[in-house]
């Protein structure tokens, strides 16, 4: 029995480590911009066609070839908030829902015309192997996922607390107006943080492509994991984020084992019916960090 | 008569400043009456080297969209087998007419399929047609071919494709007949079977999922495990780790490609030692051994047909790896028997009105030639459309290429056990 839980437990919190790197994304770019990035799924879907490319056409490990989709994907970011975002930037909200919501559309139906709607796997020597102790297994590909995400949050926690950029950020998501007012150039802080949180969203793909099928699609299932996690996690919490991410993947995990193998999104949004109800700012408190 | 040819050929002379197009169609109207002057002078015997009217066959296939990858391959295979009837000297009956394939693509799409199978009746003369692949698009196209009362032949498997049809025929295995060869595999590979049943929360996976499930008793299979999963989910390993505790020794999964490759390498991973059966569908295309590589070998699927069935099927089969440099898949395979068999029908009909080719596809008993390749080799219409020999063929992936093992009868290698 015990046996059972100690591996949905580890099954939950290596697929939840995926969730944390799309959802800490998410809640960058609200808190510091106040948007909500509808299309961070697809971002998570380019970044897994840039892998998939790489590898078939050049060989190239997809875990190694993060080295290209988190630049080319931190570009594509700055460019979305230099030429888009920054025009819908306003007092009124309905914009910038309808411009994120359309390049979500955009981009899928782009990837549907350009790649068709097949699915697209890697195989590499690790995607099928696994580390075995005791009764329990631990996935190759997936560990190794779970250890670059983790890494790549505590980067990022140590830039948004350590380096000028990273400060004034996190003032900017406090307090607009008085950040301003300190002399912070806002387009410039929000340009990194759209560059940034789709950076993720490119490692999130290559990360997944070991183990996981590349398709048009794909984005959507991680962009509604990604919301609820930021929601539970307190909007604009890069640590609740994170925390909410591996809870959900656990949660999942453990609905799927002890509920019903269709149940495992009925627990997550029941998780987060319940934190609305009891806690309305999040488990980690409403303040943005 | 002579009267007409005369007034023909002043037309002719008139209307030299008119378009081409119509110079064209009138020195065709020509052909034809003179045709049928010599046919009725010489008592209907067509003349050699007459250039008969082409035979219009639509095929229907969803050659873009979601389905794509199966679509442009049935299309290859149309076209092979097209090219194969009109080189063997096309409809003999009909002076030799060549047989013309139409296309139209369905776009993986329900609503797309019951206007195009319309735009393709309607815009064109057509003595049968051919499609569409996923049941669900066939059951759509087959209503329409109905009403218009055109035939259609299809390898999908639907039994609702027998209720209720008059046009419609089904020269290959049923739903209902896939699910029993799946539970008699499994006893292939135990005496006593213990099944872990896992199917996708949709249409498709609890209808046959359903179906295993009524009919495992009678074949004295156990079934341990019966598990609805959300369909497109991002981790197999709780499911799988399901599978582990229920104690099962075989697994049959009722999945869509994505799904059944993150099983597949899941259960390798976690080190399970079940016999995996993955259906048919996205189970039984190259594309899947492609991407589960050697995790492929041993793993049972089920099919309508197979490339290795008869020596007509391995002759078709190598001229269709020269051409795609992949093997010929279940589907595509089926449609170049269906081909012969609408051949067969209409130089038996004797004409290419398709009332008539329907009449002659219900009298079709063919058990020889490139007609018969079903497995057991013959295919003869009952009074519902469904061949009375038709079932299916047990198949398990062996060095990259999928081998017929069950049942006997068609089997051409020896099970490996897993």
């Amino acid at each position: 029995m015990w046996e059972t839980l100690a591996q949905a437990v580890i099954n939950g919190l290596l697929i939840g480590g995926i969730y944390a790197l799309v959802s800490i994304g998410v809640t960058l770019i609200f808190g510091v911009v106040k948007i909500v990035n509808f299309a961070q799924g697809e971002f998570v879907m380019i970044g897994m066609y840039i892998s998939f490319f790489l590898s078939s056409q050049f060989g190239v490990d997809p875990i190694v070839s993060l080295v290209v989709s988190m630049p080319v994907l931190f570009v594509a970011g700055v460019l979305i908030q230099h030429f888009l975002i920054r025009r819908v930037l306003g007092p009124n909200d309905m914009p910038q829902i309808f411009l994120t919501f359309a390049l979500s559309l955009l981009l899928l139906n782009l990837a549907l015309m350009l790649f068709t709607a097949n699915y697209r796997t890697v195989h590499t020597s690790y995607s099928d192997e696994a580390f075995h102790l005791g009764g329990l297994y631990i996935p190759v590909a997936k560990l190794i996922a779970f250890v670059v995400a983790m890494g790549l949050s505590g980067a990022l926690w140590i830039f948004l607390h350590t380096t000028d950029l990273g400060k004034a950020m996190r003032a900017a998501s406090q307090n607009r107006d008085v950040a301003m007012l300190m002399g912070i150039n806002p387009n410039r802080v929000f340009c990194v943080a759209l560059g940034v949180a789709l950076a993720l969203a490119g490692a999130a793909g290559s990360l997944l492509m070991p183990f996981y099928s590349a398709y048009p699609f794909v984005g959507q299932v991680f962009t509604l994991m990604a919301f609820v996690a930021v929601v539970l996690g307190g909007l604009g919490n890069v640590m609740g984020a994170l925390v909410a991410s591996l809870m959900m993947g656990v949660a999942e995990s453990l609905g799927i084992q002890f509920v019903g193998a269709d149940s495992g999104l009925i627990v997550v949004f029941a998780m987060l019916l319940l934190t609305l109800a009891f806690r309305p700012t999040g488990l980690g408190g409403g303040k943005a960090r | 008569m002579t009267k007409d040819r005369n007034e023909s050929v002043t037309n002719l002379a008139t209307g030299q400043n008119q378009p081409f197009s119509k110079k064209q169609s009138r020195r065709r109207f020509l052909v034809k009456t003179g045709g049928i002057l010599a046919a009725s002078a010489f008592g209907a015997v067509p003349l050699r080297g007459w250039a008969a009217e082409p035979v219009n066959i639509g095929a229907l296939y969803p050659t873009t969209g979601s389905m794509a990858q199966i679509g442009v391959g049935c299309v290859a295979a149309a076209k092979l087998a097209v090219e194969m009837v009109n080189e063997a000297g096309g409809i003999k009956s009909l002076g030799g007419a060549k047989l013309n394939l139409i296309v139209s693509d369905l776009q993986s799409d329900t609503t797309v399929t019951r206007t195009e199978t319309d735009r393709l009746i309607t815009g064109n003369k057509l003595s049968a047609i051919h499609g569409c692949f996923a049941s669900a698009l066939t059951l759509i196209a087959s209503e329409v071919c109905e009403r218009a009362k055109v035939p259609i032949i299809t390898g999908s498997s639907s039994d609702q494709l027998n209720k209720n049809r008059t046009y419609t025929f089904t020269p290959f295995a049923r739903a209902s007949q896939f699910a029993k060869a799946q539970l008699q595999m499994a006893k292939l590979v135990g005496d006593k079977p213990k099944v872990a049943v896992i199917f996708e929360n949709t249409a498709f996976g609890t209808s046959t999922s359903n179906g295993l499930k009524e009919l495992a008793p009678g074949e004295g299979v156990e079934i341990v495990m019966f598990e609805p999963y959300s369909a497109g989910f991002t981790d197999a390993s709780p499911l799988i780790n399901k599978v582990k505790a229920s104690g099962a020794n075989a697994l049959f999964s009722v999945s869509y490609l994505n799904d059944l490759i993150l099983i597949v390498r899941t259960v390798k991973q976690v080190g399970l030692n079940v016999a995996i059966n993955g259906g048919s569908g996205g189970f039984v295309i190259p594309d899947f051994y492609k991407n589960v590589g050697n995790l492929a070998e041993g793993l049972q699927g089920i099919a309508h047909w197979n490339h290795d069935m008869s020596n007509d099927a391995q002759k078709v089969n190598a001229e269709y790896k020269k051409r795609t440099g992949e093997f010929l898949f279940e589907y595509a395979g089926g449609l170049v028997a269906q081909t012969f068999m609408l051949a067969d029908a209409l130089e038996r009909a004797g004409s290419a009105d398709p009332q008539k080719v329907r009449e002659a596809l219900s009298a079709l008993d063919v058990s020889t030639g490139y007609a018969a390749m079903a497995p057991g080799g013959k295919v003869k219409f009952g009074p519902d459309g469904k061949n009375v020999f038709g079932h299916p063929v047990g198949v398990q992936w062996q060095n990259g290429d999928l081998a017929s093992v069950f049942p006997d009868e068609d089997k051409r290698a020896p099970l490996m056990k897993t």
